[in-house]
């Protein structure tokens, strides 16, 4: 009776709020029980003990560093780390479409490297180049580049042939048709691999970061590694409701407004 | 609004399902009798293994008691892990360097020390002939890898210093945390400048002649002083002394034999730490294995004073059992 | 030897189609001219190659032969021949329909936003879809993209415009109503079309000069449209017209 266009957003949020009200209930249901024996409190703290911990993250943080200086590292990583990997995956792809014999290899090289964990590949890239945090600008690329090539290769694939000779007809070619054509109609496909690209690269820098944390440069994964080995779980919790904070800022800041501005607007999403 | 109803009776039965399990387990812990024990890998457990291929913990139950016990060895990545697991209830006896140790102590984890382990020499290594001291480091932008910020490696770099007369955290922003063989590869192959290791990757260092040792680290903790400790659940000495007693002689035993037994122990442990038996035999032999504790109480006053953990511990007994020998 | 008169000139075109199996001749040896201001119609069953002779003039295709308009031979697409598809998507769904119109003209060197606007206005008005500058594609019915499409091309203002079948796929009171504007706007217009169909209404309808394909591109039928415009099914002469048509494609049929 609710379900109606008008009413759905509403409907969405208030589905949500009750499922996590329920969520934090179970939780806080199990962490009062003392499930785990007396210890329970220690590995299974209760919603307030989180809650303390979250302000604590923030007001007093780690070894004399507030938790807003470890997620200023992350992110400023993360973004060179992206607007390298998108640029890359634009022009790579891009050139694909140009050059046949660069499109075979390509797909080639995007087809090895997506299946291979950014992590294991950490003690080649440190003899190549060092211990510095440009290594987990080179991981956050590693994740994003080749799930984002692959949308844009298959996005591009995927382009209608009318859109195509409607292009050239009006006369576009090369680049012109490219920047004209190939990439907007192939915006539901960059954007899912946006998406995917996001994720990764979010997920690939905090576990970088717990492998091997600088410590000129300690980030958020760091953090999290710090507050587990001094078990201090509360705080570790804290931290993770942290990050999906920013997963849920970046996803409904960013990401659903670009999807509402273009592929919503235009009527192309699937 | 039914689904999410579904969904939320979905997940009250898997947490009641997970409270069941446990109260079987309180059961059955009447007719078999199963300890859960957590260790790590490396040359520094090699007791642990001798005693599990002996079945020396099964042998000393059957002594006292004249029952069986299932010994159950889990073998985990890290002292933060162990401590998750026994403050679970999911293990009763754990492995560990003596920082996690203390740390798991302090936070309230709900066990003590039992044994000493063993001890193994520690060192700072350098690719850099012209790093002879802690003045070459101090403000300088050479990095040092260790395994951990706040690890067992990172405090007696602290304390090298402290002993040095410098700040005990003058070097933790030259620290990279990195596991020992990254870190070894990072050493070799000049991304970083200095690698603060244990056994057996100090040895494989040290025999590489590009690669220099800087002694301040290696004489602050000797391989006589704790390294790796054992903890048990209070629940277990508490509420089992008989098979609390049955894993300290167990301990005792395996460390006897090891000592005494060197070369055989060699061919038994080399194939789990990946090593011939050449080599691990002298790895052994340059190890120290005792039940006696050695600067556990100072290491813990010191982890206080310099902020690696919260709160101070008053006495030796507050860390570990009463029938622990040393200080 | 090229006629002044002669917008496009068609010089012994062919087309072969390759495939694993064997070679497929779609087009053999076709010469055509086609003069200013003409509405050319096509009619051929499927198959009979029409479709093809439309893209290779629209430089869509590779071919043996020449193509000439207004004297120059001509090998790859360009704005002076526009086609108008059969596909109702083919209006880019990322622009507005006066984005749409307005786009090709910027690339045409147009930046002046009032010239834009005014253009875009004038030839929305034409297909009689003012007010509708600001939809998507996707608001659109298929007659109205049809319109839209049609708009574009009018405002690129090309030597000739193709069309392929543009209202086979809509529905008969949509068609007959964009025939008709179709008809008004090529007399107000003055430009050259020609238009592809397998309907023979249409054809006559349409066209001022009909020409039937056969399959393998062999020109069966080739004459001016004399019945008097606007024509009917009640106009006079028409039966005959379509008796002619209709033998001549059904004659090639062969069941």
């Amino acid at each position: 009776m609710l379900y109606n266009k008008k009413n759905k957003w509403i409907y969405t949020v208030l589905v949500r709020t009750v499922f996590i009200v329920i969520i934090l209930c179970i939780w806080e249901y199990i962490a009062k029980q003392n499930i785990f024996g007396n210890q329970s409190e220690l590995i299974f703290p209760s919603l307030e003990t989180i809650g303390e911990a979250f302000i604590r993250n923030f007001l007093k943080g780690y070894a004399g560093l507030s938790l807003w200086i470890y997620i200023g590292n992350s992110m400023k990583l993360l973004i060179q780390g992206l607007v390298i990997g998108i640029f890359l995956s634009f022009l790579l792809s891009g050139l694909s479409m140009i050059s046949k014999n660069f499109y075979y290899i390509y797909t080639l090289v995007v087809s090895i490297c997506d299946l291979l964990p950014g992590v294991a590949l950490l003690p080649i890239i440190i003899i190549i180049f060092g211990i510095k945090p440009e290594v987990i600008v080179l991981l956050v690329v590693h994740a994003v580049l080749w799930p984002m090539s692959r949308s844009i290769l298959d996005g591009f694939l995927a382009v209608p042939k009318i859109y195509v000779e409607a292009g050239m007809n009006i006369g576009l070619k090369g680049l012109t048709l490219l920047w004209g054509v190939y990439l907007p109609a192939a915006m539901s496909y960059i954007l899912s691999g946006l998406k995917v690209g996001w994720a990764r690269a979010w997920r690939g820098l905090i576990s970088a970061e717990m492998i091997f944390g600088i410590a000129t440069c300690p980030g958020i994964g760091l953090f999290i590694n710090q507050m587990r080995t001094n078990m201090n779980n509360a705080e570790m919790y804290a931290t993770l409701i942290v990050i999906i904070i920013i997963g849920l800022v970046v996803q409904y800041g960013i990401l659903v407004p670009i999807e509402n501005y273009t592929i919503k607007k235009w009527g192309m999403s699937k | 609004m039914k689904k999410v109803f579904i969904l939320c009776i979905a997940v009250l039965f898997i947490f009641t399902g997970c409270g069941k399990e446990q109260e079987e387990n309180k059961n059955i812990e009447d007719e078999v009798v199963i300890l859960n024990i957590a260790y790590q890998y490396g040359l520094a457990y090699a007791p642990l293994i001798v005693a599990q291929n002996q079945g020396l913990i099964e042998k000393a139950y059957k002594n006292i008691t004249g029952k069986d016990v299932t010994v159950v060895w889990n073998q985990m990545s890290s002292g933060a892990d162990i401590n998750t697991g026994i403050a679970s209830g999911s293990l009763d006896v754990g492995f560990m360097g003596i920082a996690p140790a203390i740390t798991g102590v302090t936070k309230g984890v709900g066990y003590k020390i039992f044994t000493n382990l063993s001890g193994q020499e520690h060192c700072l290594m350098t690719n850099n002939i012209n790093i002879t001291s802690f003045d070459d480091l101090i403000g300088s932008k050479y990095q040092i890898a260790l395994v951990n910020v706040g690890s067992f490696q990172h405090i007696i770099l602290a304390k090298a210093l402290y002993n040095s007369g410098y700040d005990s955290h003058i070097l933790d922003s030259n620290i990279v945390a990195m596991k020992h063989p990254d870190g070894m590869t990072a050493l070799e192959s000049g991304s970083i400048a200095c690698h603060l290791t244990s056994s057996p990757y100090i040895y494989m260092e040290r025999a590489n002649e590009n690669l220099y040792e800087i002694k301040a680290v290696t004489e602050t903790w000797k391989k006589e002083n704790s390294f790796i400790v054992g903890v048990a659940s209070e629940n277990l000495y508490n509420n089992n002394e008989k098979l609390y007693q049955a894993l300290c002689d167990a301990i005792k035993d395996a460390i006897d034999y090891l000592n005494n037994n060197m070369e055989e122990t060699a061919k038994l442990t080399c194939e789990f730490n990946g090593n011939n038996v050449e080599d691990e035999l002298e790895y052994l032999q340059q190890g120290s294995y005792t039940i006696e504790t050695k600067g556990i109480f100072e290491f813990a006053s010191f982890m206080a004073e310099t902020g690696f953990i919260d709160q101070a511990l008053e006495s030796y007994s507050d860390l570990v059992f009463e029938n622990v020998i040393g200080n | 030897m090229t006629d002044r008169n002669n917008i496009l000139e068609v010089r012994n075109l062919t087309k072969i189609y390759s495939d694993k199996i064997e070679k497929h001749i779609i087009l053999s040896n076709l010469n055509l001219s086609v003069m200013r201001n003409e509405f050319l119609c096509i009619l051929g069953s499927s198959g009979c190659g029409k479709t093809t002779l439309l893209r290779c003039i629209a430089g869509f295709e590779r071919y043996n032969g020449s193509i000439l308009v207004d004297g120059e031979e001509k090998t790859s697409s360009g704005t002076d021949r526009i086609m108008v598809f059969q596909d109702f998507n083919q209006l880019f769904p990322w622009m507005t329909v006066e984005k749409n119109i307005q786009y090709p003209l910027k690339l045409q060197g147009i930046h002046k936003k009032n010239e834009l606007k005014n253009i875009s206005k004038e030839v929305l008005n034409k297909v009689k879809l003012s007010n509708y500058e600001q939809y998507y594609p996707y608001q659109l019915s298929g007659g109205m993209k049809q319109r839209v499409a049609i708009a574009k091309a009018l405002a690129l203002k090309p030597k000739i415009i193709l069309m392929d079948e543009p209202f086979a796929a809509l529905d008969a009171i949509t068609r007959s109503k964009l025939q008709e504007e179709l008809l008004t706007i090529s007399a107000e217009e003055k430009c050259t079309i020609i238009f592809i169909t397998h309907n023979i209404q249409e054809a006559i309808i349409l066209g001022t000069r009909i020409i039937v394909l056969e399959k393998g591109g062999k020109i069966l039928i080739d004459e001016q449209n004399l019945i008097d415009r606007p024509v009917t099914p009640a106009s006079e002469g028409y039966g005959a017209v379509w008796k002619r048509l209709h033998n001549a494609l059904y004659q090639e049929v062969k069941f």
